[in-house]
């Protein structure tokens, strides 16, 4: 009864939710460490947040790391400052970034194409530059510090995700189990459906009668929420904040996990950051030259994968997850 | 000036310039409700462009838009379109990788006010699965409603596009040379769909077209248009007795 | 008082110069290709090095040409290889090429250079200030905002009156048209990225007289000539032209009156230009806009 195409993404769901949920089991296995494994959770929201507005929407925006950082600002100062509750840190970090999101999208949402992404990555640069200059209050180069992620007291039981890494993976996995059903819940909406209809033809759908700026700033804010989320527990995952977060590098490396991974499929980002992460955390250890690396995937990418490792034929990623298996094996 | 016209478009003295290119100059015309209304004219003659003026993808620097009695010259495009304003493409622009069905539906969802909506209920998507019904019916293309629209002949491509304007509930047509790139069949199959549109649904509509045969066996009414002014305005009848039509079209006098 | 003032207002114009040549050659390329290109300023330090590293074989006034026209070569092969494929794709995929073009220069930089900041040799000659009152304007100055005046003059003589100059103006409102009456696109949007990293490359080796030499020195100068092609008008070359000597103004004043935020005030600039006039002061309407 099922189609073809609904059967092939129920499978995808099922085996990617059984990764996820069994990563404490395997990843040591591997040469990994449970702090990796959040890690590509964390990056892996933000990924995916972005291709709301990118994959879905059909806009690109350069500066996204702005509300990441903004997140992670928000949430370490919340801890530092306000509260003891890791949720309500979190929620306050959200809404920080989040909030920005809705007042610059009201502001660019005007211009589009490429002048669109410039000027994003230049209010992106605008939050760096705040985060480096304001050294009272952020800590400015060093980093706002002095604050960790508190223990969760559900009554009966306190989870002690400060402490143990396990726990805290699966706090942040039943973060990005709620974020993630709420984008893909709206996206099978009417709402949904116009964002599509806006990414393949922008003035068609002009002239369907919707009014595009409006879902474009929709869109361009739910997408900023997100990102703040994951931004949020970025810093919950390493108790430290720092500018770098909020700098145009940081929003090139969320899009190539976009673009690695395959923009137009859900799931895709995802797979971007893990391939990402990993291949980020190898080379940093192995060369000091992770830069020229780091930059040559990005133009490799582009050049030779742009549909992303989700957007290729299953055939194709068989040969290609075969060899990067060989590549551990024989350098482990 | 304006003031309470019957007409369902007054186009009162438009002009736009691109820099020192005028493209459409003074230009008026007047649509009453269920007239079927030709623009004509020579290649570069400013009637794409008078279109976009007329469905808002710019704005005169001069002149002014009057649809149903309400002055829309300033505005957007898509207000226009929800008002019952509704433009297709000279180059077909439909969502090619989705089926005519759901081409259908997406315009069906707009006009019914169901963009922002989360979900929406049993008896709206029946409502909404009716009405796409009905236009698929009109437009000859129930048989073809689950194919990819990719997949189509270029006739049935057309014939979306406008099943796809049926379904926003127009209450005026603008068909932007709908008969553009096609044979003799599939014009005839066309035309045939507009003139049923026309007489049998009571729907107003202006058109662009090159193909004279089939302006002359639709139109009530034509305006013609050279360099961006309007060269003649009449009855297709009159048009072609008039005589600078001809010149413009032929280059000399018969 | 006014001493300080004059002092902070000069600086503010020679930065100026140096956002104005990064600006205008970013310009060049973002409006004939629509390709946003990170990697300027990645070309500014390589011209800043490569005339530092050629200046004893050829001089300091040889330097000054050559430099930037080798890194302007580089770019030829850039561009032919990389970029122009691209052309054709969302530029989605060009910004992340140059994105990734840039961390691979500032590497390459790095290993071949080092990481320590080098001096840049200027002539003895050249360091003197022009008299005593105006101590601030020292020769070398003087030298860098008249050839940065000269070649934007004469790069806009270039796009009014030479050929192919013409082309890249006329290609910018519509290439289909220019390569439909025969005009060779491929070649023109190489020549006009050569015409770009010229400038990034002169910038380059200007800039390595007046500040050391570091890898990171290009990127300190993209993101105002982000802000000067913003607040100029997109699409438009003297709007970027008068974008950034007006930020360049801007920040050298509010150093006078409130040093910490000069860096902040062209932000602010951009904030209000995009709040009042999305368009940029002397932008086209409907360019680069769906």
């Amino acid at each position: 009864m099922m189609t073809d195409t609904a059967q092939r993404k129920l499978v995808l769901l099922a085996a990617i939710w059984v990764i996820l949920l069994t990563v404490p089991y395997w990843l040591p296995f591997t040469g990994g460490y449970m702090a990796l494994g959040t890690r590509v959770l964390v990056l892996g929201l933000a990924a995916m947040s972005l291709n709301f507005l990118l994959g879905f929407t059909g806009v690109l925006s350069f500066g996204h790391a702005a509300y990441f950082g903004l997140g992670a600002y928000g949430t370490g100062l919340a801890l530092k400052f306000a509260t003891n509750s890791t949720p309500l840190a979190l929620f306050l970090g959200t809404l920080l970034g989040g909030v920005v999101a809705a007042l610059l999208g009201a502001l660019i949402v005007r211009r589009r194409g490429v002048y669109f992404a410039m000027v994003t990555i230049a209010f992106g640069q605008v939050f760096y530059f705040i985060a480096f200059r304001w050294h009272s209050l952020t800590g400015g180069d060093d980093g706002l510090s002095g604050f960790k992620r508190q223990p969760l007291n559900f009554g009966v039981w306190t989870a002690n995700i400060l402490d143990n890494a396990v726990l805290f993976y699966f706090f942040v996995l039943a973060v990005f189990a709620i974020a993630t059903a709420i984008m893909g819940f709206l996206l099978r909406t009417p709402f949904g459906h116009t964002l599509l209809a806006i990414r393949e033809n922008e003035r068609r759908a002009r002239f369907l009668g919707i009014p595009v700026e409006q879902h474009i700033w929709l869109s361009f804010t739910i997408s900023g929420f997100f990102v703040s989320l994951a931004g949020g527990l970025n810093a919950l995952l390493n108790n430290f904040a720092d500018p770098t977060m909020l700098n145009y590098n940081q929003s090139g490396e969320i899009v190539i996990m976009v673009v690695l991974g395959g923009m137009r499929s859900f799931w895709g980002p995802l797979v971007g950051a893990a391939v990402f992460v990993v291949l980020q955390d190898y080379l940093s250890s192995m060369t000091t030259n992770w830069m020229s690396f780091l930059g040559a995937i990005f133009v490799l990418v582009v050049l030779f994968f742009p549909r992303g490792v989700l957007g290729m034929r299953f055939g194709n990623l068989l040969n290609i997850a075969g060899s990067w298996l060989k590549l551990r094996r024989a350098t482990s | 000036m304006s003031g309470p016209s019957e007409n369902l478009l007054d186009v009162r003295n438009i002009t736009k310039a691109f820099g020192s290119l005028v493209a459409v100059s003074n230009v008026s015309m007047s649509v009453p409700a269920g007239e079927l209304h030709a623009v004509i004219g020579p290649n570069g003659a400013g009637k794409t462009t008078f279109f976009n003026l007329i469905s808002g993808l710019f704005s005169p620097d001069v002149g002014e838009i009057v649809f149903a009695g309400t002055n829309v010259t300033q505005l957007p495009a898509y207000c226009r379109v929800q008002s019952g304003m509704v433009r297709t493409f000279q180059i077909t622009e439909i969502f090619p990788e989705i089926s005519v069905r759901e081409n259908v539906r997406i315009a069906a969802e707009v006009a019914a006010g169901y963009r922002l909506r989360p979900w929406i209920s049993g008896a709206e998507t029946t409502a909404i699965d009716k009405h796409i019904d009905e236009v698929l019916a009109l437009t000859g293309l129930s048989g073809n409603q689950d194919r990819l629209v990719s997949e189509l002949a270029h006739g049935d491509q057309r014939a979306t596009e406008i099943a796809t304007a049926l379904a926003l509930k127009p209450r005026l047509l603008l068909l932007d040379e709908p008969t553009a790139g096609m044979g003799d069949q599939e014009t005839y199959e066309i035309t045939g769909l507009i003139r049923r549109l026309h007489r049998n649904s009571g729907y107003t509509i202006v058109l662009i077209e090159h193909d004279m045969r089939v302006v002359f066996h639709l139109a009530d009414r034509m305006t013609v248009l050279d360099q961006g002014r309007v060269l003649a305005q009449g009855s297709p009848q009159e048009i072609a007795a008039n005589e600078a039509v001809q010149v413009a079209y032929l280059g000399k006098a018969t | 008082m006014t001493t300080l003032l004059l002092l902070n207002m000069t600086n503010g114009l020679i930065v100026g110069a140096f956002y104005v040549l990064m600006a205008l050659g970013l310009s060049l390329i973002l409006n004939l290709s629509g390709v946003i290109n990170f990697a300027h300023g990645g070309f500014l330090a390589l011209g800043a090095y490569v005339a530092y590293t050629i200046e004893p074989v050829v001089g300091f006034w040889a330097a000054l040409l050559i430099a930037p026209l080798l890194v302007a070569l580089l770019g030829i092969v850039v561009e032919r290889a990389l970029i122009s494929r691209l052309y054709r794709l969302d530029p989605l995929y060009s910004l992340l090429l140059t994105f990734g073009l840039a961390f691979v220069f500032e590497d390459v930089t790095r290993a071949v250079w080092g990481a320590t900041g080098l001096p840049y040799k200027v002539p003895d000659a050249l360091t003197q200030p022009i008299s005593l009152e105006f101590f601030f304007i020292t020769w070398y100055r003087l030298l860098m905002v008249s050839i940065a005046a000269a070649v934007v003059v004469g790069l806009f003589l270039f796009l009014r009156m030479s050929r192919q100059g013409i082309r890249i103006r006329a290609g910018t409102f519509d290439l289909d048209t220019l390569s439909s009456l025969g005009v060779n696109v491929r070649g023109l949007r190489t020549l006009n990225f050569a015409v770009g990293i010229f400038l990034a490359g002169l910038a380059g080796v200007l800039a390595g007289g007046q500040l050391s030499l570091e890898p990171t020195m290009g990127a300190g100068l993209l993101m105002p000539s982000f802000v000067a092609i913003i607040v100029g008008g997109v699409g438009s070359l003297p709007g970027t032209l008068f974008g950034g000597l007006l930020i360049g103004v801007a920040s050298g004043l509010t150093a006078v009156f409130w040093p910490s935020a000069s860096e902040a005030v062209i932000y602010v600039m951009m904030a209000v230009v995009l709040l009042i006039r999305p368009r940029g002061l002397f932008g086209e309407e409907g360019l680069l806009s769906s």
